[in-house]
């Protein structure tokens, strides 16, 4: 994954993480291919667990241990009540994000800004 | 399991400890650093059953990882002195039980705690931390006795600096001396904090269900049993140590 790729995931992985687990409660590994099937892969995926231990921190997600049969206890996360209001707020964000900077790559202008495409100089 | 696969468990097993060891310095909780243990021993392993590389989960830096982790756990001040108390412990009760034997040995009622001891207890200590936080190197240096070397190699540089800057040590300087009663009240002190780190950690693995709790008998015995090699090996250190550097010294 390039530069720029790395430098957008970087803000949104925490939101990206929270829509994993708003899905279905999921492990560390789990939610690393899961963003990688979706075409997302993590240049050190490590980095989830800072990131998974402020969510937990901030009250969005919760993490409990389940026994396994062929190991020791893995730990899930679910999601919070508190989680799944402050994702409805991160995705309208984003959506609001995404479509002002799509307009801005299709050149598409908004009305009070219309003007001239080549302006000219007062003589 | 084949020799590779071996090496790599080693590799897993030694940046764990050493991302466990430096989370134990940054004050984080035991049953959280457990928990986080857990959680990157098993990624790890998934990770590398899956042909990944080290690097690929804990990025070029695994110092960097294990600080960024650390810093969203929020640790509180006084954590930190959880690690200061198991240490203090250890030193008082290899200084007590050092005097105390060199009193019986040598029937005599005073005890000289020379610069050469302080050199020992303070090297050893610094040691076993670096070699435990050694394991960040893994990605770089895989195998345990290449990091060793490297640190071998460190404090060889060290004593070279410290000679071409001309710093002479008087080795058998004495730092402290004390007599019986200040030894069975040094080893009075060493048990009762002993106890005092002992009953904090059995109190907390209670609390925790990610822990599990070593039997009283056992981690005692365990104590006892490293503070006496420490002892033998001080013993053994200040003759061997004294006459090594003695001559480093003077063949620099």
């Amino acid at each position: 994954m390039d530069t720029r790729s790395t430098q957008l995931l970087k803000g949104t992985l925490d939101m990206c993480l929270l829509a994993t687990i708003a899905q279905r409660p999921c492990y560390g590994y789990e939610m690393v291919q899961q963003l990688a099937h979706q075409g997302l892969d993590l240049v050190g995926e490590g980095s989830i667990y800072p990131l998974l231990s402020r969510l937990q921190l901030l009250g969005y997600i919760e993490g409990y241990l389940v026994a396994s049969r062929d190991g020791p206890k893995r730990k899930y996360y679910r999601l919070l009540p508190t989680g799944a209001k402050q994702l409805e707020q991160w995705q309208a964000e984003w959506e609001r994000f995404a479509q002002a900077v799509e307009r801005i790559l299709k050149g598409e202008r908004s009305d009070e800004q219309s003007r001239p495409a080549h302006p000219t100089t007062d003589r | 399991m084949n020799r590779a696969d071996q090496h790599t468990q080693q590799q897993i097993a030694d940046l764990v400890e050493a991302c466990m060891g430096y989370w134990e310095l940054r004050g984080i909780a035991l049953e959280s650093s457990t928990e986080m243990q857990l959680e990157l021993e098993q990624h790890l392993q998934q990770a590398v059953s899956d042909g990944k590389s080290l690097e690929a989960v804990l990025g070029p830096n695994p110092a960097a990882f294990a600080e960024a982790w650390a810093r969203e756990m929020h640790p509180r001040f006084w954590r930190g002195g959880a690690r200061v108390l198991h240490g203090l412990v250890y030193a008082l009760s290899v200084v007590s039980t050092t005097a105390l034997i060199s009193q019986v040995l040598a029937h005599s009622p005073s005890f000289t705690f020379t610069v050469l001891a302080a050199y020992l207890l303070t090297g050893s200590g610094l040691l076993a931390l670096l070699l435990q936080l050694g394991g960040f190197l893994s990605p770089r240096i895989s195998t345990r006795a290449g990091r060793e070397a490297l640190m071998l190699a460190g404090v060889v540089l060290a004593v070279l600096v410290l000679r071409l800057a001309r710093m002479k040590v008087n080795w058998s300087m004495a730092l402290l001396s004390w007599n019986w009663p200040m030894t069975i009240l040094l080893l009075a002190l060493a048990v009762g904090l002993f106890s005092l780190d002992f009953w904090r950690t059995s109190h907390r693995e209670r609390s925790s269900s990610a822990t599990v709790s070593m039997p009283t008998l056992r981690s005692v015995t365990m104590f006892v049993a490293s503070v006496a090699v420490f002892d033998v090996m001080m013993f053994v250190a200040s003759v061997a140590v004294f006459d090594f550097c003695r001559l480093a010294l003077r063949l620099v």
